[in-house]
Parts: structure tokens; sequence; C-alpha cells
């Protein structure tokens, strides 16, 4: 979502090797402080996962070492069930939204449909809806006993049984997919915009048609960008907790983080078998992320970004621009719409009510006045947004200066605060939940139970995000701003205060917005880290879920997140195209004149 | 003023060293305008910014005013925010997210050695707007300035907190053909009215003419030549310099011998008289330089041309150049072409000339 840039402050010719380095000693020691911040962060937890691993489980911090967790969990009949259901779930839908998610980003990016606008801000605004309401939502599409598409579908074809299941793998992935398929496009389409056109003109010109250009000449270019995007998805496949959550676990469909989070609920606490499966759930997104860095490690001899002046021409899509356009509206109309839209028409009922189905009772309010009078509820949102607010504002600080200093700072170790901050983006949540359990369980320093420990947590898988949009706003600053500063007399604080600071704001605020509705969200490592006071959001919705809340309580409860976090998401969308509309305006003039 | 003595910077590239800065020294007296003048690579921005404060040096000294502000063998190093410079950057790096008064009033509203109160602020802002033009732009966004406007920004900005040293690195590379010549006026007069210290970084070489007091001509990290720029124009001591600045005819021979303050030098197209800056004995090679502008061009029909006085020499126009103002004649003398620059458009491709070289303007040098 970086929109808004200060596109007077970018130069195109930048020198690339010629890295600034400071030489003060001062950053020295921030680089210390932020390194042993990520440290602490980054490896603190997975120290403890380790040693709960491999030592033996006693209830009260480690016992003496052992391999027996392994041998326990690895014996498992359920082991083998479990690897195949996990790769099988992750692969489907990596390749499942990557099939949407790329052909949405080639209409966007390359044909003349109309719409493109609207499809982008669809999709970058869709990133606020939960996960786990969706799935609860889409429960109530097509479960087989509730779900009303089968309804209707069963009384209009008269059939007996209902043509969709929910509770099943095609299930799963595809509700998975429904709520991923949009980030799939964003991943893509920078590639495809990037893509120059006149690679594919060469081709053109030298007498090939558009149909064996794309084959022969946009795939093959677009190749690093395609195995990293489906990688990333596989990654994010495997880490997906709401779905096997509330959809798998119904269905039997049991993948790595549902089964590390059944065992830390076993009596007693099998926190020893948790960790061996989360080492083993790490080990196989290592290895994506080792393919990953493989696929855009050779990006650059791909280069295909061409510096300004350059129109990418389009695709005439004839007669076919509309119905192209009105697909994708299509696309997004059921994968979002369908049950976002299922969920508020239920909220408006207590028992379950079938949108077009015969005729509905009275809608009422009373599920909305029963939510908001909970005193659980006001709890939940009380804590959801004080901890995620305290952590979007950490990390967004945090990763700001790492990220300044990563990149000018001339020590060795600034490489590795790179490292550590992206490092959380391996690290399913629910490892992060249960590893920073465990840790904090031996650590005597009185986090565990309080919210604390829940920022930790949120801080954490935070640090990624809040570096991406940091080092990539950093690195649009030109180098000059900077060193004119300096050499003005400004000290290194008044450069990153006054001018790095401002010019990098509309990233900050995307950041934090960003990471603040991440944490909101996240049910993954909050259902090991709550304690009795300490409820957020996305757990007290499962709860309410799993333990018979009514159908409209629930959905009442859903709708009451969802809209909040959508009218953030998209205001910020608003606040940016104002920005980057005003700054693009301006330098524009500029350069006409200049 | 300012000294630098004996400095080095290498750096490194993909595993390779590269020396960027090769033991360069350079004293420049207050008030003077010295150029750094070389081709794409050899050192200027670096010697600039080692000066600046932004890059650190391997070795040297570098002292502005009485105070050493580099010294690697007492480790004294003051950072770029304390050396009381001013620099505009080939970019401008004008902060796009302050108004044009808050891009001038900065280095004010950081300033240590004194603090400025508001209305004093307000009063050097708008007497450098002034000076630079800027009158009136002060509330506007910087980044709604033409490309022009955005360079004298940059200028007011450099020189507000009355720095002891002024940078320019390649300030008009930016701007158009017509643009560039009326800031480089603007420029030299600005300079010249508050007796700063200026470096300037170009590789164009009519800029290093037209504004310097002094030019410093770079090659590979080395200085090659320092002079007034009449000096290094018309006493090159070296054929990379002739060749760089200017353009330049060279023809090759063996010295023959001094008589007063010619020496002859004994080319394939005949003796040539010319002048040598350091003695030079008989028998050794030389080079005779001549600029296009001082050749003479005569019919070769036209017998008992008037050469007397000239080294004259032999050929047959190849090619002509219309340049407006002038026209370049290239005349081939059968194992070379001379290049001769006149007002006059008479002589035609083909034809036979006679070449005159008066030998106060043929410099020769060692080779
Ligand atoms: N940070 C750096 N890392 C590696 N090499 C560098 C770096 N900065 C400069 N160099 C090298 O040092 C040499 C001198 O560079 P410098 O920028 O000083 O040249 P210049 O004279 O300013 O050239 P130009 O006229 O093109 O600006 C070049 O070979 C350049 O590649
Ligand atoms: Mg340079």
């Amino acid at each position: 979502m970086s929109g808004a840039q200060y596109v007077a402050a970018i130069d195109p010719a930048r020198d690339v090797f010629r890295l600034p380095r400071w030489r003060w000693r001062r950053p020295n020691l921030l680089l210390i402080v932020c390194v042993v911040i990520g440290l602490w962060l980054v490896l603190v937890p997975l120290a403890g996962l380790l040693l709960t691993a491999f030592t033996e489980d006693t209830g009260l911090g480690f016992g003496a070492f052992t391999f027996d967790n392994f041998v326990e969990a690895y014996s498992s009949e359920r082991m083998l069930p479990l690897i195949g259901n996990s790769l099988i779930y992750a692969s489907g839908t990596a390749i499942v939204t990557f099939a949407i998610g790329g052909a949405i980003a080639w209409v966007v990016e390359r044909t003349d449909a109309p719409g493109s606008t609207l499809f982008h801000n669809l999709a970058l605004i869709s990133f606020a809806i939960p996960g786990l309401l969706l799935a609860m939502a889409w429960i109530f599409v097509l479960s087989p006993n509730i779900g009303w598409v089968n309804a209707a579908l069963k009384s209009a074809f008269g059939l007996r049984a209902a043509p969709f299941n929910i509770y099943s793998m095609a299930g799963m992935i595809w509700t998975l997919s429904s709520h991923y398929f949009p980030l799939a496009y964003l991943i893509l389409g920078p590639a495809l915009r990037a893509l120059d056109v006149r690679m594919e003109e060469a081709g053109v010109v030298s007498g090939a048609r558009y149909r064996q250009v794309l084959p022969k000449i946009t795939l093959p270019l677009l190749r690093p960008a395609i195995l990293s995007g489906l990688l990333l998805l596989f990654i994010m496949g495997l880490s997906s907790y709401e779905v096997p959550r509330v959809i798998g676990l119904p269905a039997r469909i049991d993948v790595f983080t549902t089964a590390i989070q059944n065992a830390t609920v076993e009596t007693p606490p099998e926190f020893g078998v948790a960790s061996a499966l989360s080492l083993t759930l790490l080990g196989v997104c290592l290895v994506a992320v080792y393919f990953y860095r493989r696929a855009t490690r050779n990006a650059e001899a791909f280069a295909t970004i061409t510096g300004k002046g350059y129109m990418p021409t389009r695709i005439a899509l004839g007669r076919w621009r509309w119905p192209v356009s009105i697909g994708i509206v299509g696309v997004f109309l059921i994968a979002l719409g369908v049950p976002l839209f299922t969920l508020a028409w239920q909220s408006f009922f207590s028992n379950l009510s079938q949108p077009f189905m015969n005729s509905p009772p009275s809608a009422t309010l009373a599920n909305y006045a029963y939510i908001l009078r909970y005193p659980i509820f006001l709890d939940a949102v009380r804590t959801s947004v004080l901890v995620s607010a305290m952590a979007a504002t950490f990390a967004v600080a945090l990763t700001l200066v790492m990220a300044w200093i990563a990149r000018r700072s001339a020590s060795r170790l600034a490489w590795l605060l790179d490292a550590l901050a992206s490092a959380p983006i391996a690290i399913p949540s629910v490892i992060i939940g249960a590893s920073i359990l465990f840790t904090y369980l031996v650590i005597p320093i009185g986090v565990y139970d309080t919210i604390w420990i829940l920022f930790i947590a949120y801080a954490t898988l935070a640090l990624p995000y809040g570096m991406r949009f940091a080092s990539n706003g950093i690195a649009q600053i030109h180098r000059e701003l900077e060193e004119a500063a300096e050499i003005s007399g400004a000290l290194p604080g008044q450069v990153l205060w006054r001018v790095v600071l401002p010019l990098l704001l509309p990233f900050l605020l995307a950041a934090w917005i960003y990471t603040f509705v991440l944490s909101v969200r996240e049910l993954g490592a909050s259902i090991f880290l709550i304690g009795p006071g300490t409820n957020v959001l996305a757990t007290i919705s499962l709860t309410m879920w799993e333990e018979g809340g009514s159908y409209g309580a629930v959905a009442a409860l859903g709708i009451l997140q969802i809209a909040p976090l959508l009218l953030i998401v998209a205001g910020l969308r608003y606040l940016e195209t104002r920005v980057h509309r005003r700054t693009r305006g301006g330098s524009a003039m500029a350069r006409s004149t200049g | 003023m300012f000294a630098i003595e004996n400095l080095h910077k290498s750096f490194l590239a993909a595993g390779a060293e590269v020396r960027a800065v090769d033991g360069i020294s350079l004293e420049v007296e207050t008030g003077k305008l010295i150029t750094l003048l070389g081709p794409s690579g050899c050192g200027k921005t670096t010697t600039l910014r080692c000066l600046a404060g932004l890059e650190r040096p391997q070795t040297g000294r570098i002292v502005i005013g009485n105070r050493t502000v580099f010294d690697s063998a007492k480790r004294v190093f003051v950072a770029a925010s304390d050396r009381g410079i001013g620099m505009v950057f080939q970019s401008y790096a004008i902060w796009p997210h302050m108004s044009v008064f808050e891009n001038v009033a900065f280095p004010l509203r950081v300033s240590r050695a004194k603090k400025y109160s508001a209305a004093e602020i307000r009063e050097r802002v708008s007497r450098m707007l002034d000076l630079v033009q800027l009158t009136g732009f002060a509330w506007r966004p910087a980044t709604q300035l033409s490309g022009g406007q955005q360079q004298r920004l940059a200028f007011a900005r450099g020189l507000v907190h009355e720095p002891a040293i002024l940078l320019l690195d390649e300030p008009l590379s930016n701007l158009d053909a017509k643009l560039r010549e009326q800031m480089r006026l603007e420029l030299k007069r600005l300079q010249r009215s508050l007796g700063i210290t200026t470096v300037y970084v170009t590789h164009d070489q009519s800029e290093a003419l037209a504004l310097s007091d002094e030019i410093a001509v770079f090659d590979s990290g080395r200085i090659v030549q320092r002079g007034a720029p009449q000096d290094i124009y018309r006493q090159p001591n070296s054929r990379f310099v002739a060749d760089f600045v200017g353009s330049a005819n060279f023809l090759p021979g063996t010295v023959r011998g001094t008589q007063g303050n010619l020496t002859r030098v004994d080319t394939a197209h005949g003796l040539m008289h010319c002048i040598f800056a350091e003695p030079i004995d008989a028998g050794m090679r030389a080079l005779v330089i001549a600029r296009p502008e001082d050749i003479l061009l005569f019919d070769g029909a036209a017998v008992g041309a008037p050469t007397d006085g000239l080294n004259a020499l032999n050929g047959k126009i190849v090619n002509r150049v219309f340049l407006g103002e002038v026209v370049d004649y290239i005349v081939d003398l059968g194992d070379r072409e001379l290049r001769a620059r006149l007002r006059s458009d008479e002589f035609q491709i083909g034809q036979a000339v006679t070449l005159g070289l008066p030998p106060q303007k043929c410099v020769g040098l060692p080779g």
C-alpha cells in the first residue's frame, strides 16, 4: 500500500554502488540497541521453542535433553495425513489465488479494460477483513446444513443432497483463496507493471503475434516474479490458522497449525510435541523461503524496470473490454461480496435466516444491542485496540530506525537488522504464539497473562511489514536530501527528525495502519497468549462461534469488527491517493518548467 | 581559505580497489573560485565530498580557515555538520516537504554556533531570496519551482548561513543551454559580490574557463595541471590537458635547437617554430600543439602566400563544418588531419590550402 511518495525526491539515476556511510559514533550505540531488541524479539522465542522441543516435558521449565517429543510426534498415525493435508492445502491455495490474482493483475496492468483503479482499491481495502470472520461467513453460505446457497440450489433443482460442502479440503482452499486472491494480485501487479513493454514490442516487431509473445517473452521474463509469488502464497497457506480452525477442525482435516495448537490444550498439555511439530513446520517454511530467495536472487538479470518516460501501451480488448471488467467485478462479488452480505444479513435476525429463501421473520437490531452491551466484547475491544496500537507504534518506530541505520550505516552489523526484522515473515503466527508462550512461562519477567505478552507477539509479527514500508520509503529519498541537511549543520538526530521523518510520513502512516489492522485481526498467536482478563476480538469471536452463541449474535459481532476495519483502511487509501495526487502535480510542474 | 594535503580516498567496488582520489594537494585563497575540471570518473566529486566531510578519506589533511577538519595522522575528523560549509548538489536536493522559505531557513534553524531569533531568520531568508531573485516565492511549496528556480533556491540555502566555503557539484548540468549560460553569469556575479571561497566541479571546459579564477585539471584521481584559465588554455603542460581543455592539433617531431624564445622542431611536414615552457635539448622527441582558432588558411594556388614568419604547412580541405559564427575546416596533411577554425567561409572542400601557424601560439611539449 505504498502509494504516497514524493516523486520529486526520487532520482531514477541514483548511483547504486555509492551507498552512503555515516561516520558518527552514536548510531553504533543505536545500532546495537536495535540489534538487541531484534534478537530478543525473534531469537529468544525460537530458543525457547528449541529447548522445549528437545527437553522432557516437566510441566515446570525444561527437563533433560531428549528426542522423545519428536518420536512421539512422528510416530503418531496422524502424522502422514497431517503433512499431506498441509501441503495440499498450502499449494492448492497458492495455485487458486495465483490464478485469480494473476488474471486480475494482467487485466489491470496490461489491458484497457475499465475500472482498474476500482479493482486496485478493492484489493487494498479487502485486507481489512479478518480471515476468521470470512471463514464463518462462508459457512453461512456453503455449509451443507445451514448454507443458503446450498438450500437455494437444492430447492431450485430439486436436489436431494447439498451440492457444495464447505467442510472439505476444497472448501478450505476456496475459503482461504477468497481471502488471499487480492494479495496475489498485489504481489503480481508490480511485476507486470515493471515489465518493459518494449521487450514485448520487440517480439511483435519481429513478427510474433501476441499469443506467441505471451508464452515466449512475457512469461519467461516474469518467471522470477511468478515463482516468488507462488512460494510466498504457499508459505502464507502453511501459516494460515483461521480457516483450518473453523472449517478444518469440524471436517477432521488437520494441518500443522491446528495440530500444534491442539497439542497445547491437551490435558496434560504436550508442549514438547507442539514444539516438535512447530519445528517441522518451520523447517518446511524455511525450505520454501530458500527457494523464494533463489527465485528472487537472479531478478536483476531480468532487470526489466526502465527509467522515466515510458508509458505502457495497453492491449485493446475491443468489445471484450466491458465483459472482462464485469467478470472481475463478479470475482470480487462472489469471493468477498457474497459472504459479507450473508454475514450482514444474518446479523439482523436472531435465528438462522437464509437470504432469498422463504419469507424471513422481521429484522431486528437486537443482536447489535446485545453485543454492544456484552461486557466481554467491550473488554476485548479495549484490549485489542490498545495492544494493537501499542504494537503498531512500537514496530513502526523500531523498524524506521532499523531501516535507516541499515541503509546509512557502514557497519557490518547493518544487514543483520534487515534479516532480523524480516525473519518473522517465515514464522507462522501459531509458532510465534506457541514459542512466546513457552518462553515467557519460563522467563520470570511477569508478562505471562498480561497484555504485554500479546504486545510482544504483535510487535514481532509486525516487524517484517514495518521494515518493508520503512525501507521502501527510505530507498526513495535521494541521499543528497539528507546530505544537504548535514551540510547545513544538522545533527544526525535532526536529519532524521526534520528531513527523513516528514518525507516518510505517508509511508509510516500506511505502515502503522497496516500493522494495526494486522494485529486487530490476529488469531493464531493470540490464542496461545490470552489470559482471563485479556481477551481480544479474534479470540472472543472464535469462542462465541464454537461455544454456540446464536447465529445472529455471532454475525453481529463479525460485522461490528469488519465495518470499522474497512472504514479505517478505506480512509487511509483515500488519504494516500490525495497525498499522491498533490505531490505528483507539484513535481510534474517542476519538471515541465525545468 | 582552505588547503588539502596529499589526500587519498579509495573505494572497494566489486572487490577491486578504485583509487578515486590519489594524492591530491590544493590550497585556495579566500574569495577565489577554483574549478575542478576533468573527465567523468576522475575523482572530482569524491574530492568535493571529502572536503565537505561526506566522505572519509584514508589519508591526508584538510584545513578550512585555520581549523584542521581532517587529519588522518592525528585521527581528526570533523563531521560535515560542523564544517561550516555551503553546498549545492547536482540534484539540488531541495526538500520537497518544505516551502521555499523553510528550505532556506533550515541551516539557520539548526545552527549551533549562533542562535537566530525568528525575526532574524525572516530577515536573512528574505535577503537571500532577494539576492537570488526569488522574492515573492517564499511560501510556494518547493516542488513548484522550475529547474532554474530550484537551482537558485539551492544556492540561497547553501549561502544563508554564511559558510566559509561554498561547494558546487555540477550545479548547472541539469539546465538547458540557454539557462545555463545565464545562470553562469549570475553565479559569478554572486560569488564576486559575496567574496566567498568557492569550489566548482564540472566537466564542461567552457564553463570552467568562463567562471574560474583558477582551474585544477583532474585525471584519474590526480591533479595534472593548475593555473589561471588563460594559462591552462595557452600553456597546457600535457597532451591530456591540451586535448581536454579546448580542442588542439598535435604534430610530433624532433627538437633541432633553440633560438631566443623559439625552439625549432623538425616534423614530418617541415620545420616548425614553437615555444617551450622548459628549455629542451636538441634531439629530444617533442609534440607541437596548435589551437584551431590560431591557424590561418591561404589559398594554395596563390603562389607566394604571405606566410612570412609563420609555420607553413600544405594540405587539402577534406571537410568543412558550419558552426554559425565560425567554420571548422578539416585539412588533410597526408598522414594526419588538422582542424582550423575561421570566421571566413570562403574555402571549399577539395581546395588545396596553405596553413599558417604563428610560432608564438604554437606550444611545444616534450614527448
Ligand atoms: N561509493 C563508491 N564506491 C565505489 N566506487 C566509487 C564510489 N564513489 C566513487 N567511486 C569511483 O571513484 C571514481 C571517481 O568518482 P567521482 O564520482 O569522484 O568522479 P567524478 O570525477 O565526479 O565523475 P563525474 O564527472 O562523472 O561526476 C569513479 O571511478 C567511481 O566509480
Ligand atoms: Mg561527479
